[in-house]
């Protein structure tokens, strides 16, 4: 699916191109800073679910664009899984035609406007850019340019509906509307099929919905996209659970050709440490569902929340970041993250860390919980934790956290939210015996096409990648779209 | 038959043959072979922090995808690791519970004194008679001083303490400076019994092909030298009970170690050799033995060649084979 | 979508729902429960399912008014809609023919029991059902107990209805007058943790299905997450049936009222908003 080199060449030819790149020198291009984004002050934004990233101007959206080379060989396609054609929409920035740029982030990717705020650039397409690599120089800001486009156009009122193919007439389900689900139903909407999407929960929008935090996602960003796919056809089934409300077999006798199971990472790990049922100690899961999706801050809704003023948040990832960062809203006095690595081996964003530290949060590196203590009724009340050095590096190229002898020391927390990794949900598997899955309770998929051992079934997602961006999911969904699409005009 | 009856940490047991952690107790069925056999306890399989470790370094960590993109997912999966492999564990000590009336003990090898101390307390509740923990650590580390890892020991021994109430047995390495000052320092930790000794995994080189390989998984029947002597040396010497390990391959060795002081002896190697009815031939042994010297039960000889009782304790401390060599030189 | 087709109060605070639900009504068995959300602001419940009729599509849900949310639920008419409702989520009920099956509900426990003793009992068991409840106007589903049943006691703590005294009485009575195969368990926590005590003394297998705090109902938030044997199990997907001899019940019993604080200050906000409204 690759996107061909003559294929970038020949677009990158076209005479508007040629011209732009003529107009102004590369010295001239290279000279100029990178764009800053325009952020909510740390005091203010954490007084509130205030969307931190505010994105950039017209202004400072063209003046960035500049900066692109508009390479030859534009190394920065192959840092993104879903292959937006990056020199062509950022160049339509640089002349002004926003709609156009727009429409060429759609040309790859079904939810822009979300990719531009979630996306870990620095380790995909910016790592890759001219700039990171030839010149140890701050790349363009592809991300902030990405999100600059797609709101545009969610901004103008005129969301392009993607050409479609006639309709087939042919039923294909989607099993869960996170970012793969909602990938591939738009994939295949294109493609003429019949689409229906069953999501478990109340909500379309999967981890956009319940995971991560309006501060940094606003769910009318996600809604606009979901919005063009119904309008596109697609059906949605919210509280369906396939496996549960009805089988893969039931919705086969309902006409349904082939499914995609996209349904997530859903099962939160614990450390299962001494005291982790305590009362107060919760899954990073259970605490963003009540926030995000369930409201439970705002007092008009009928979900309670525990909002600590002592707050510990377990682990490092982006989770961990949006957990912690919750945690602060609420109004905690001390939010903490504790992690038992050193701050550059952590899996989160690097600007979720850098946005972290200036709303105050407290990180807690190399250091590890072994024991909660609770009060009298069973709340917790301390965390033992262990100091950590760091020894030889492991496989995954980090530093291996070692125990420090006599280290322990006791924190006061009142809430604990751990924020370890998720296993996959075993609701899809469990209902398909015959399904054969990994060591890691994922999907076993064929990586070419992301067909499961059971023919009609695809998966893709962290149902088959166990925990990953969205971004890959997309990247999934948009690959198994691609291999069903052929698996059924051969099977018809 | 004699009376075998003797104890191991503390628990009275029907023979003085345990076995010795390993496979062979890796399942019911197993366990239950070695129950019929006449073992008077089974040391389970022991569970390995390092095997973990290495797991999760080995297999999981190489998964991490493209760009470290997965790596929120597998940052912890260690847990995950030893979570399954813990509840798998407690599962075989209440299946076999159910099925065998000999005394179970599990064993645990932790190199920290993190959250394994946990898993302790899990197995307790499973059902265990008690815990043999398995200090188990090539000491390779330069920076760190004999005095400090044995300090180490001692606080992982305390911190588990603190948190099981089930006997305690330590099973060491020979490889400390001093260790009869050390195996007392273990001894007034309260501990039931000291196990003595693991055997590393041993390695060899292939000089053919110049490769590291397996220097062999068993022991031989030579090495019950080792333990016997510091078997004669330390079981009068200490509160708690001395066990002999390594090398014990027939009831005649058993013996030995019965006479140094040993309360009981763990084998392994011999029954992964001849299979569980090896313990029965061992017993048969000992009877004999017993018999011939008219000893009604195993107290009635145990220790009698303990270095204290010796009438030449000397020969014990003896290292050296000065008057050997000298008088046969080459 | 979820039309309430029938209500009826079984006492003051304790409503029977008959519900449009036509996949759930032909998908679900016994053990079998519903996530229940009303209204934009509603909050997510778990609800066991009582009972069903495929061929009406509908189920039954038993209610009982603890907190705004299950308040709110009774509150609905006949006619009305519940936005959100999924299932049948968690694991059925394991029904075999065993012999005896000793049935104990406490309280609004009755209304999931009710079809499990009817799933022993068209397995060909004989089905003992001890009834509970603090008074008689407490006592639910007496009379479809009765059906599937061949023989019920009743308990109640005041002795207002059947014998005076409480569940484990009866069971007991029972226990020592026959042998009894298997117990099924289900009410308060505090309840099932004494009747598991019970049948334990007498080693007679014995499960209960266990009601936690749930958000998804998926196994996405571990808000249900209890110790049983020593490893943490989900009710949601792993549950809502476990061993009771392994269930640490005094652990749920100290997770169940992590909320409890806010919830009751809640209700009271909102009974005090309700009664200025008139």
């Amino acid at each position: 699916m690759a996107v061909s080199p003559e294929f970038l060449k020949a677009e990158r030819e076209q005479p508007w191109r040629v011209e732009l790149r003529s107009k102004m020198k590369n010295k001239e291009r290279t000279a100029l800073t990178r764009v800053h984004m325009n952020e909510v002050d740390a005091r203010e934004r954490i007084l509130s679910n205030i969307e931190v990233n505010q994105g950039l101007n017209q202004v400072q959206a063209m003046a960035e664009a500049q900066r692109c080379l508009d390479c030859p060989n534009p190394t920065c396609i192959t840092g993104c899984p879903v292959e937006i054609n990056i020199p062509k929409f950022i160049k339509h920035i640089e002349c002004g035609n926003f709609a156009d740029a727009a429409k060429t982030l759609k040309e790859t990717s079904t939810l822009p406007a979300v990719c531009g705020r979630v996306c870990p650039q620095e380790k995909q397409c910016e790592s890759q850019c001219f700039y990171t690599q030839k010149m140890n120089a701050e790349p363009v800001a592809i991300g902030y340019l990405e999100r600059f486009a797609a709101d545009w156009e969610q901004n103008s009122g005129q969301m392009a509906i993607p050409e479609q193919a006639p309709a087939n007439g042919i039923k294909v389900g989607a099993i869960g509307s996170g970012p793969a689900g909602l990938t591939f139903a738009g994939e295949m909407a294109k493609k003429g099929y019949d689409v229906t999407v069953f999501e478990a929960l109340h909500e379309i929008g999967g981890v956009l919905k319940y995971g991560i935090p309006e501060f940094r996602l606003p769910n009318r960003i996600v809604d606009v996209e979901i919005d063009v796919l119904k309008k596109m056809g697609v059906k949605f089934e919210t509280n369906f659970v396939v496996g549960k409300t009805a089988n893969v077999e039931d919705l086969q006798e309902e006409g349904y050709k082939a499914f995609f199971a996209g349904s997530g990472a859903g099962l939160p790990r614990f450390m299962e440490i001494p005291g982790e049922n305590y009362i107060g100690i919760l899954s990073s899961n259970e605490y963003l569902t009540r926030v995000n999706l369930m409201n439970a801050a705002n007092p008009t809704t009928d979900t309670p929340i525990i909002s600590g003023k002592r707050v510990a948040v377990i682990g490092g990832g982006n989770t961990a970041m949006d957990s912690v960062r919750t945690a602060k809203r609420l109004g905690a006095e001390r939010a903490m993250i504790i992690y038992r690595r050193g701050m550059d081996e952590m899996p989160a964003r690097v600007e979720e860390i850098k946005h972290a530290q200036e709303e105050g949060i407290e990180f807690l590196t190399l250091t590890n919980p072994v024991e909660y203590l609770a009060d009298s009724q069973g709340r917790v009340s301390q965390v033992r934790v262990q100091k950590m050095g760091l020894g030889e590096p492991d496989a995954s190229g980090r530093r291996r956290p070692e125990v420090i002898e006599g280290s322990e020391y006791l924190i006061d927390v009142d809430t604990v939210v751990v924020s370890v990794g998720v296993s996959p949900n075993p609701i899809v598997p469990d209902s398909l015996p015959d399904l054969k899955m990994t060591r890691w309770h994922t999907i076993e998929v064929n990586d070419d096409n992301l067909q499961s051992s059971i023919p009609f079934l695809f998966a893709g997602g962290d149902i088959v990648r166990g925990g990953a961006t969205v971004i890959l999911a997309m990247g999934d969904g948009r690959k198994a779209a691609a291999a069903m699409d052929e698996y059924l005009q051969k099977n018809q | 038959m004699q009376n075998l009856n003797t104890t191991f940490i503390g628990i009275p047991i029907s023979s003085p043959i345990v076995v010795g952690s390993c496979g062979l107790s890796s399942t019911v069925e197993g366990i239950e072979k070695l129950a019929k056999a006449g073992a008077g306890a089974i040391v389970l399989k022991s569970v390995f922090e390092e095997e973990i470790l290495m797991e999760y370094e080995k297999n999981v960590l190489p998964n991490v995808g493209p760009m470290g993109n997965d790596l929120e997912f597998f940052d912890y999966y260690d847990y995950q690791i030893k979570t399954e492999v813990l509840n798998k564990y407690v599962q075989l000590i209440k299946e076999a519970r159910e099925k065998v009336s000999v005394p179970l003990i599990a064993s645990i090898n932790c190199r920290s004194t993190s959250e394994w101390m946990a898993y302790a307390v899990k197995l307790e509740e499973a059902g265990i008679s008690g815990l043999e923990l398995n200090l188990f650590r090539l000491p390779f580390h330069t920076s760190q001083t004999s005095e400090q890892l044995e300090d180490e020991y001692i606080t992982i021994i305390n911190k588990i303490r603190e948190k099981v109430r089930v006997p305690l047995a330590v099973k060491i390495s020979p490889n400390f400076t001093n260790l009869v000052n050390f195996a007392r320092r273990l001894s007034a930790t309260g501990i039931q019994a000291l196990v003595m000794f693991n055997r590393y995994f041993n390695i060899d080189f292939d000089i053919k092909n110049e490769q590291v390989i397996s220097g062999g998984a068993y022991s031989n029947a030579a090495e019950y030298m080792l333990p016997l002597r510091w078997t004669s040396i330390l079981s009068n010497r200490l509160e708690c009970e001395v066990v002999a390990s390594t090398g014990i391959h027939t009831g005649e060795a058993a013996i030995k170690m019965l006479l140094a002081g040993a309360r009981s002896v763990q084998v392994v190697s011999a029954i992964y050799k001849n299979g569980p009815t090896h313990i029965r031939a061992m017993l048969h042994d000992i009877d004999s033995w017993m018999k011939e010297k008219g000893y009604e039960s195993i107290d009635d000889f145990r220790g009698n060649l303990s270095q204290t009782m010796a009438d030449n304790p000397e020969i014990f401390e003896r290292v050296q084979f000065m008057k050997y060599f000298s008088d046969h030189k080459a | 979508m979820n039309k309430i087709v029938a209500k009826e109060f079984f006492s003051e605070n304790v409503v029977r729902l008959e519900i449009e639900a036509p996949r759930i009504a032909k998908a679900r068995r016994a053990g079998h429960f519903v996530i229940v959300k009303n209204g934009v602001d509603g909050e997510r419940i778990p609800l066991t399912i009582a009972g069903s009729d495929p061929k009406k599509g509908t189920i039954d849900l038993v209610v009982q008014r603890v907190g705004v949310s299950s308040r709110k639920l009774t509150e609905l008419n006949v006619g009305d809609e519940i936005t959100d409702l999924v299932g049948p989520l968690g694991k059925a009920t394991h029904v075999e023919k065993v012999g005896t099956v000793l049935a104990c509900g406490g309280g609004v426990g009755v209304a999931p029991l009710l079809p499990i003793i009817e799933a022993f009992k068209l397995a060909g068991n004989r089905v003992i059902t001890v009834l509970a409840a603090r008074n008689k106007d407490l006592i639910i589903l007496e009379e479809q107990v009765r059906k599937y049943s061949d023989e019920v006691v009743v308990m109640t703590d005041d002795g207002s209805y059947g014998n005076k005294g409480l569940v484990t009485e009866g069971m007991e009575m029972i226990i020592n007058r026959e042998k009894v195969d298997l117990s099924v368990v289900i009410g308060p926590a505090i309840m099932m943790k004494f009747a598991s005590m019970t049948t334990k003394k007498h080693n007679i297998p014995t499960m209960a299905s266990l009601n936690t705090i749930m958000v998804d109902g998926t196994g996405m938030c571990g808000a249900c997450r209890v110790t049983v044997g020593g490893k943490v199990k989900f009710v949601c997907v792993d549950g809502p049936e476990f061993d009771a001899h392994q269930v640490d019940f005094d652990e749920m019993l100290l997770r169940l009222s992590g909320y409890k604080g806010i919830e009751k200050e809640a209700e009271l906000n909102y009974l005090s908003k309700n009664c200025n409204a008139k």
